[in-house]
């Protein structure tokens, strides 16, 4: 008895030591750099002198009276609105081809999964030539068949936002790929013979069987899409440099301008606080409507 | 009979054919890294000239460029990330799923709301800081950041959560401590979800860009993904150099991934319903 109490009490005190160095380094590169975010958006740090000096309002109120910050809000929710639907209905689909009756399955996945863990910056490498306007492979065919005004892509200001969330979806969706496949290999058949012996027909059997069974997968995956899509970031950096005409410029990359071109910390510190909280309201609003679609068993 | 495999081959030639169009970008960068740049546009589209294949493109990487610093900047700023993630995972895992402690349940509350922070927000400070401590432009300053990494804590929370007491107990009735019981019983059982964590995070961690590009001036300490940007910039028109440069890139993570293709998948599935 004494020498359980001991045990137990030893137990606790390696527990804390063993979460020593998590706890540390949650503290020093989580939680401290978030504080330092809101107080540095609420003041005015000079990095050169260091001078520190509270501002109030200021930078959330140049925020709301600055029309680029919308134009960054407008362009994060376009993008969000191309990405997401496309990414989950893209995975979605792979993961039915694979799930049906078929030869070669394992080279078609492997191709599938393939742009997911290639690196990303090598991608886009490729991607800016493959769609140059004039000259790249996709173009030139498209005017061999008979286009004579193919899209400019990444040139056109109409054209580069919705290119680069498709280049996104592209990347991204070998992993709803596998998480849709791996749902769907989870419904069992009985029930789904048990049905079209009972005539439904495949949309049928799609909508009433298989979808509410995988739904819990398709919420996962629609909040992790939403967050990943919210802190887009590479193809505005590699490709567009937010252009053209700032039509790429989305609020991540609001921030990284702000901070390291105009070394404006404080009002990146503002547009970033404002992201993160968009972020909780896009996680909210899924959390409150789950109930009428996501189906637990 | 006979007609339900046609149907068959059929569809399966019709999928390998949309997996084929999925990767087509990636088909036509190998095609052109061993191409001259006067044929990177040629018409009409060749996938090899058989006869003169180009190798000049890999050579030139390999040996006018820092191709290969960057390689191993990569290798070395990989290496220990996710070393030091796994040591610091698996002690807090244990710890917070596994020994517990006073307000361990609140503390890990506390970890789990910063989840959505976008990373983008926590790298702002640190640069001021890493500024200050003259941090700025190492390796290190893409290394220890990256060591917390609150899911892979929570991954291992979860495997301690329903690890067998028994176990322990009995390790304990042998006279081990915490501390051993932990190094010989728990550890080597822990191997599944340590390997998946390492893989999922190696993956993670050689695709990262913002932060070399923000904490990085020095050219020769460069990882991957950066030093193409750079070569991008610098040899914008260099167009079958920059292929061969972009399947360099990828062929380390491709040759880890299809060796250990089927793990990875288990992998990102049990990361992916747990998390």
């Amino acid at each position: 008895m004494v020498k359980s109490y001991s045990l137990e009490r030893r137990e606790r005190q390696m527990g804390f030591l063993f979460a020593l160095p998590s706890m540390v380094g949650f503290l020093v590169f989580i939680l401290l750099p978030m504080l330092t975010v809101l107080v540095l958006s609420f003041s005015k740090l000079d990095l050169m002198s260091g001078q520190f000096s509270l501002e109030g309002m200021k930078y959330y109120n140049k925020m709301l009276n600055d029309e680029d910050f919308w134009r960054s809000v407008r362009n994060t929710v376009v993008y969000l609105v191309i990405y997401v639907p496309l990414t989950l209905t893209l995975g979605l689909s792979m993961a039915m081809i694979l799930n049906s009756k078929m030869y070669l399955r394992g080279v078609v996945r492997t191709f599938f999964i393939i742009p997911y863990i290639t690196t990303y910056v090598a991608t886009l490498v490729v991607w800016n030539v493959f769609l140059h306007p004039t000259e790249g492979p996709l173009n030139s065919l498209l005017m061999s068949i008979g286009f004579s005004h193919p899209p400019q892509y990444m040139v056109d200001s109409h054209w580069a936002l919705p290119v680069l969330a498709f280049i996104g979806s592209w990347k991204d969706v070998g992993y709803h790929c596998i998480l849709f496949l791996a749902a769907l290999q989870g419904v069992s058949k009985d029930f789904l013979e048990a049905s079209s012996i009972d005539g439904a027909n495949r949309w049928q059997r799609f909508k009433h069987i298989t979808f509410p069974l995988i739904s819990p997968t398709t919420f996962f995956l629609l909040l992790i899409t939403i967050i990943g899509g919210l802190q887009a970031f590479y193809q505005m950096a590699l490709l567009t440099k937010g252009g053209p005409a700032f039509s790429t410029t989305t609020l991540t990359y609001y921030i990284y301008r702000s901070a390291f071109e105009f070394y404006d910390f404080s009002y990146a510190s503002a547009v970033g606080v404002f992201l993160f909280a968009l972020t909780l309201v896009f996680i909210l609003m899924n959390w409150l409507t789950q109930k009428k679609w996501v189906f637990y068993q | 009979m006979s007609q339900l495999s046609i149907r068959k081959l059929s569809t399966s030639i019709v999928f390998l054919l949309i997996g084929i169009i999925f990767i087509t970008p990636l088909l036509w960068m190998l095609s052109t890294s061993f191409k001259f740049e006067n044929q990177v546009f040629e018409q009409p589209f060749t996938f090899v000239h058989w006869g003169h294949v180009n190798f000049d493109n890999y050579r030139t990487i390999l040996m006018d460029t820092p191709f290969l610093t960057w390689f191993w900047n990569s290798i070395f700023v990989v290496c220990f990330s996710v070393i030091l993630r796994l040591i610091l995972s698996v002690f807090g895992g244990y710890a917070f799923g596994f020994l517990k402690f006073k307000y361990s349940g609140a503390i890990f509350f506390l970890f789990l709301m910063t989840l959505f922070v976008p990373y983008q927000l926590t790298l702002l400070p640190q640069f001021i800081v890493y500024r200050y401590i003259g941090l700025l432009d190492t390796r290190w300053a893409l290394i220890i950041p990256n060591m917390i990494d609150i899911l892979s804590i929570f991954m291992m929370r979860q495997f301690f959560l329903s690890f067998p007491r028994e176990l322990i107990s009995a390790a304990y009735m042998e006279g081990c401590g915490v501390f051993k019981s932990f190094v010989k019983i728990a550890l080597p059982l822990a191997k599944t979800p340590l390997v998946t964590l390492g893989l999922l995070s190696f993956f993670m961690i050689w695709d990262q860009y913002y932060q070399p590009l923000i904490f990085l001036k020095s050219k020769e300490l460069f990882t991957i993904p950066i030093g193409l940007q750079s070569f991008q910039t610098q040899f914008g028109k260099a167009y079958a150099q920059q292929m061969a440069l972009a399947c360099l890139a990828i062929v380390p993570v491709l040759a880890v991934f299809l060796t250990l293709q089927r793990h990875f998948i288990e992998s990102v599935v049990s990361s992916g319903i747990k998390g």
